[in-house]
């Protein structure tokens, strides 16, 4: 629940819905950075009980967090380890480990950033700037390091691609120093966490000893870091966690409250349900079908949490695809035919939002006038469709659409993804009322994965990857694929890996040259400007709303019920960006 | 009807459970070929008409409205157009299962057929071949009874992917064992009786001796092992979908229960329905399995 | 014990032994030749993010040791097993043989609870309906038998928890890891998942026992001790039942593996308890090898120990067998 770039992964994997994220999360666009708010003078809670967390998506796969692949390892190290900054609701920076605001040069090009002197590890070490620094240079960025984010800390100089610079310049201040100028950098920088660096000294350049060695898969080092200290680990079972006496934030108001907070793995989701009713946990996700249930429950709070992944049903433009989607008009009485309202209220039971382009309503750069609404209103429109297809110059016959013969599409999704599974079935039932035949594929992640989704020029001897270039084709043709994307609503600009020509996971083929222009622009000068940078994410959802390399479908809504009795709860996006102040009434 | 199968009808007619299971299968059996015909199509997706609860249940459906920021509750009924009600894309539950039936009892029937095939020519060498032969292959039983089943099942499945075919293969070729060692035994004691023993001595080749005298004595332990096996199999399967590594694209009766069981909570059905369909199939091949056994056995 | 005795266990553990190896080494091969990598599993749970997806996927490889020929792994890894190593669990970040210590517990207890309750009521029903043949409960327990086997042991759990736990709220719905072992509480814990794992066994059983003591009464012994004017209650529990032991231990040993790989793991899976089977099934979807190797391999040991035992408590119990 609580909220950080990365953590954003790991949320939606909580709501279920995406496998294949792509960008990540950032920050505002930089709005006026509040530093921790002062707690008034009053009585502090009282320090009490047991927090259970009850989840059913998959544990942990370690605590050595720049090995860790996957959101959930993240969630459980940032109960221990704050972070550079945080997120409130309304996406604003507060303040954690950092004394100031991040400073940004006139030039864009040099990051200052200052931590407080009241950070210490374990053995009562400060943690310093050159702590920090250590671990980009010599972990981060080191050869050794199988660490999964290091192109979001490259820069192109000269058609080469270089690490950024990092200095430390006094015992709490460090820099980044860029060579070209990236806005969204900003939200890069404060992503992770840091490492003792007189503890890991001894492992470095030995990826062996560092994946294994014990201080850092039990986090003994992390000190006064964060709200709660590790305690024990039953994997596929649960992560538990003690109060820390000594945090940072807790000085005065004696924060946090809760004596211990555990993260309990419930295998289904009728367990969960089950135990959330009973009592058994303190909080969890619900499934849609159940919220109207537990609203009515005196001793639950149902909280709904907007999330920045969204469900869109790829086309490809590639050679195996269906030689119609090369053609926009097409794509639009496409996307015209399936009607988003029918998919929230039959899929989702309404606990979703319409999503018309890439970027989510509670992002700051999310613009609505001028999106073309594709799929509501007077832009759902079957007869209409049916007309563009005939405009376009195919035969209608005995209510099929003929494309020689009869129009025959396939629609591929992994199996065991319920929400993509039905979605499928939607499609198919929207367009066979405009006389075309979908054919469902239902597949396995991996078959799904690499023969599908990887492609390569045929007859060359390349590894297959996501985007080879125009020219490359999917072992197996395919027409439409419905996928799971996650955009960061801080710095939208990593969904261009999706859009644009030459982006890594652009395994649709979609490409149109001023989606790749706009992209680019945002990773200059001009715009940091934020006025400027806005009015570039407009023309880019504008764009992207009207020439489709997708259908985007919907944006889920999650629900989360917590106990009656937690208090200091504020719903919202980053619900859970103050839960070392909840506590128990 | 010659005299002999007369002979063993009549025993197996004493024993009224195994009769019961035996028409329970024939019936089922015909539905599983038939049915398609008359029920429905089980991919229609209707999703106005989504969970609809059985025949003689209602539940509260209710739909939020964003916009307005309220529910919208409805009380559907169970109704006759889908008797054992609809899933979460209005799919016609009677139709799945009827079309699940005979996916399952394909697996089922294939799998043991694979299986019984393998551990019927093993078994029969075994015992015919004796000497070397018979402690190779029997040892390599052995090892392939110490490998466990399940586990292996699963990790070729999900390496190999998740095709029917593919399940039906390992099944098939994991699931012989029994069937060897107990086949080996029966025609270990039937390899000693004159009449094989006239034909070897009269030079017959042993190709010929095998299939023409041993295998079909040793039919009748064959014929109860299948019936025994069949349930076991399906179960197979059905643990299979479980655990989510079905094939997807067909809807065994495993897959929709595994579909149903995330929202055991409220749309019961969805899951019971096919578990007691599987619990009814598997009691009746027990039955009949168990009344052949005792029909077969000249001791009783 | 006899020296022909020693010589004969010292022979199966040889062989034994041997057999574990082929088993390892046929799972070490399908788990390398086969098509999914940890790669694809990275990029399952993850998405690619914004990385170069060729340099994260081959920085996984090296630090798995997959980028090595196959038969160099191979070495490696059997050099390793050979010193104690089992290796380390990349999807749980411990080392391998940990992850097993503290997880066996909750499948063992889980079993031989089991296993005690399906033995206990099995052999109670079973020596019941035999000596009352044909009366009516010896029909219930028949036909009863016939339903515990035919039940599909993860569907009687989910539906258990449905009455039991959802409906009821007699018993909590998922197991608590945090109650000791050995209490009251961890025990209420643990009776849903004994009853769906220990079901079918039960019935199973009851049916073997019920058989093997029909046969026993029929023989001359007992005819004998009815004749001297035993009491009944004596006969059967000094001569009938010792004599249908035999059986029912084979019967126990043989089932034995099929609970533990099988109906162990489904049962852990749906009442959420950690023990070996949900690890090893999770290594599986994670692509943990080491893991997946070691859990085999145990599992082919367990087995081949069980076999084992088995032989040689038949020495004990019937003492006209002899091993050359």
């Amino acid at each position: 629940m609580r909220l950080s770039r990365r953590k954003f992964l790991s949320l939606c994997a909580k709501f279920g819905a995406f496998s294949l994220a792509g960008g990540t999360i950032g920050c505002t666009g930089q709005k006026e950075a509040k530093v921790e708010s002062q707690l008034p003078e009053r009585q502090f809670p009282q320090v009490k009980g047991t927090f259970i967390e009850g989840t059913s998506s998959g544990d942990a796969e370690t605590l050595n967090w720049i090995l860790a692949g996957d959101g959930a390892s993240l969630g459980y190290v940032n109960f221990t380890m704050d972070g550079l900054i945080t997120y409130d609701n309304n996406l604003n920076i507060v303040l954690r480990w950092l004394s100031e605001p991040i400073e940004v040069s006139e030039d864009g090009l040099r990051y200052t950033l200052r931590i407080r002197d009241d950070l210490y590890w374990s053995d009562g070490k400060q943690v310093t700037a050159e702590d920090f620094v250590y671990t980009y240079r010599n972990l981060m960025f080191a050869d050794w390091m199988p660490f999964n984010y290091k192109d979001d800390y490259r820069e192109e100089i000269d058609g080469e691609k270089r690490f950024v610079e990092i200095k430390a310049i006094n015992k709490t201040s460090y820099q980044f120093i860029r060579q070209t100028v990236n806005p969204e950098f900003l939200y890069t920088i404060t992503d992770f966490w840091v490492y003792p660096k007189h503890i890991v000294k001894k492992y470095e350049g030995d990826i062996e000893a560092f994946t294994q060695a014990d201080e850092l898969n039990n986090l003994s080092y992390t000190g006064n870091l964060g709200p709660y200290r590790f305690v024990e680990w039953i994997r596929n079972d649960k992560f538990v966690l003690e109060r820390n006496p000594d945090y940072y934030l807790g000085k005065e108001s004696g924060a946090p409250y809760f004596e211990k907070y555990v993260v309990k793995i419930l295998g289904s989701a009728a367990a969960r349900h089950a135990a959330l009713e009973a009592g058994d946990i303190t909080s969890a996700s619900i499934d849609p079908l159940q919220v109207k249930k537990f609203k009515e429950l005196k001793h639950i709070n149902v909280y709904t949490q907007p999330t920045s992944g969204y469900n869109i049903l790829v086309f490809n433009f590639r050679n195996n695809g269906w030689e119609g989607f090369k053609n926009k008009k097409i794509r639009q009485a496409i996307a015209m035919s399936i009607s988003k309202d029918a998919l929230i209220q039959s899929i989702y039971l309404g606990f979703a939002d319409p999503a018309f382009s890439f970027i989510p309503r509670p992002s700051p750069w999310f613009v609505e006038d001028g999106l073309s609404r594709y799929g509501v209103d007077e832009l759902y429109d079957k007869e209409r469709a049916m007309q563009i297809f005939q405009d376009e110059g195919y035969e209608l016959h005995d209510g099929k659409i003929l494309d020689g013969e009869a129009l025959r599409l396939t629609v591929v999704t992994n199996s065991g993804n319920k929400v993509r599974e039905s979605i499928c079935f939607l499609v198919k039932q929207e367009l066979s009322d405009i006389g075309i035949d979908v054919e469902m594929k239902l597949l396995p992640w991996t078959t799904e994965l690499n023969q599908y989704l990887r492609n390569k020029v045929p007859g060359s001897d390349e590894e297959p990857a996501f985007n080879n270039g125009p020219d490359a084709v999917s072992e197996k043709p395919w027409d439409m694929i419905v996928m799971g994307f996650s955009t960061d609503v801080l710095s939208p600009s990593g969904s261009s890996v999706f859009f644009t020509s030459d982006g890594g996971l652009n395994f649709g083929g979609f490409s149109n040259p001023d989606v790749d222009a706009l992209f680019n622009r945002i990773r200059t000068k001009e715009s940091l400007d934020e006025d400027k940078r806005r009015e570039i994410y407009g023309k880019i959802s504008i764009l992207l709303s009207e020439d489709l390399p997708g259908n985007f479908l919907a944006y889920p809504v999650g629900n989360v019920g917590f106990q009656s009795n937690v208090m200091g709860i504020e719903p919202g996006i980053s619900m859970g960006y103050n839960y070392h102040e909840w506590y128990f009434a | 009807m010659n005299r002999l199968a007369k002979y063993y009808w009549s025993r197996l007619k004493r024993n009224r459970l195994a009769v019961a299971g035996m028409i329970y299968i024939i019936i089922l059996i015909l539905i599983a070929i038939l049915g398609p015909y008359f029920t429905p199509d089980p991919n229609k997706v209707n999703f106005a008409e989504k969970n609809i609860p059985p025949i003689g249940f209602s539940i509260k459906q209710s739909y939020y409205d964003a916009k307005k920021g309220e529910f919208t509750t409805v009380v559907v009924h169970g109704n006759l157009e889908h008797p054992l009600g609809t899933d979460d894309k209005g799919r016609d539950l009677l139709s799945m299962l009827v079309s699940g039936a005979r996916v399952s009892l394909y697996i089922g029937i294939l799998a043991t057929g694979v299986a019984i095939l393998i551990g019927a020519v093993i078994g029969v060498s075994s015992a015919y071949f004796g000497g070397a032969v018979d402690n190779v292959l029997m040892r390599f039983t052995d090892i392939m009874m110490t490998f466990p089943f399940f586990l292996l099942l699963v990790f070729v499945v999900f390496i190999f992917g998740q095709s029917i075919n593919l399940i039906i293969l390992i099944i098939g070729l994991t699931g012989w064992t029994g069937t060897a060692r107990l086949v080996r035994s029966e025609a270990l004691s039937i390899r000693t009786r004159e009449f094989i023993q006239a034909a070897i001595v009269l030079g017959a080749d042993s190709k010929r001796i095998i299939l023409r005298h041993m295998i079909p004595n040793v039919i009748s332990v064959i014929i109860v092992i299948a019936t025994l096996s069949i349930p076991g199999v399906i179960l197979a399967e059905a643990a299979l979908s479980f655990i989510g590594l079905g094939d997807p694209t067909v809807a065994s009766w495993g897959r929709i229960l595994n579909a149903g069981q995330d929202t055991l909570d409220t749309t019961w059905w969805v899951a019971v329905e096919p578990g007691i369909l599987l619990f009814l199939t598997v009691l009746a091949f027990n039955f009949l399995g168990d009344g052949l056994r005792d029909a077969f056995d000249p001791n009783k | 014990m006899t020296a022909t005795m020693r010589k004969y266990i010292i022979k199966r553990l040889i062989y034994s032994a041997f057999i574990a190896w082929g088993i390892f080494t046929v799972t070490f091969v399908l788990l390398r030749i086969g098509p999914s990598s940890p790669a694809d599993r990275y990029l399952a749970t993850m998405g690619a993010g914004k990385g170069d997806i060729e340099e994260i996927i081959t920085a996984l490889e090296t630090r798995q040791g997959l980028d090595k020929p196959i038969y160099v792994q191979y070495v490696d890894y059997v050099t390793n097993l050979l010193h104690g190593d089992w290796g380390w669990s990349f999807s749980t970040s411990m080392p391998v043989m940990d992850l097993i210590r503290i997880h066996w517990i909750y499948s063992f207890q889980l079993i031989l609870l089991s296993m005690i309750f399906a033995a206990l009521l099995g052999i109670v029903i079973g020596i019941y309906s035999a000596v009352n043949q044909y009366s009516r409960i010896d029909y219930l327990s028949t036909f009863f038998s016939f339903v515990g086997i035919s039940i599909p042991n993860f569907w009687l759990g989910i539906m258990l928890i449905l009455i039991f736990s959802v409906k009821l709220g007699i018993f909590r719905t998922y197991y608590d890891t945090s109650l000791p072992v050995f209490s009251f509480e961890n025990l209420k814990n643990l009776v849903l998942p004994v009853i769906t794992l220990g079901t079918g066994s039960m019935a199973a059983y009851t049916r073997y026992v019920r058989s093997s003591t029909l046969e026993n009464l029929k023989k001359d012994f007992v005819r004998t001790a009815k004749a001297k004017g035993l009491p009944e209650r004596t006969i059967i529990w000094r001569h009938v039942f010792r004599n249908a032991m035999l059986p029912i231990v084979t019967i126990i040993m043989f089932d034995l593996s099929g609970v533990v790989f099988g109906g162990a793991y489904l049962t852990e899976i749906i009442f959420g308890i950690p023990g070996l089977g949900q690890i090893s099934f999770n290594a599986i979807f994670a692509g943990d090898y080491a893991v997946v190797v070691a859990v085999t391999l145990i599992g082919a040991f367990i087995t081949l120990l069980f076999n084992l035992i088995t032989d040689i408590s038949y020495t004990f119990l019937d003492p006209r067998i002899r091993y050359e």
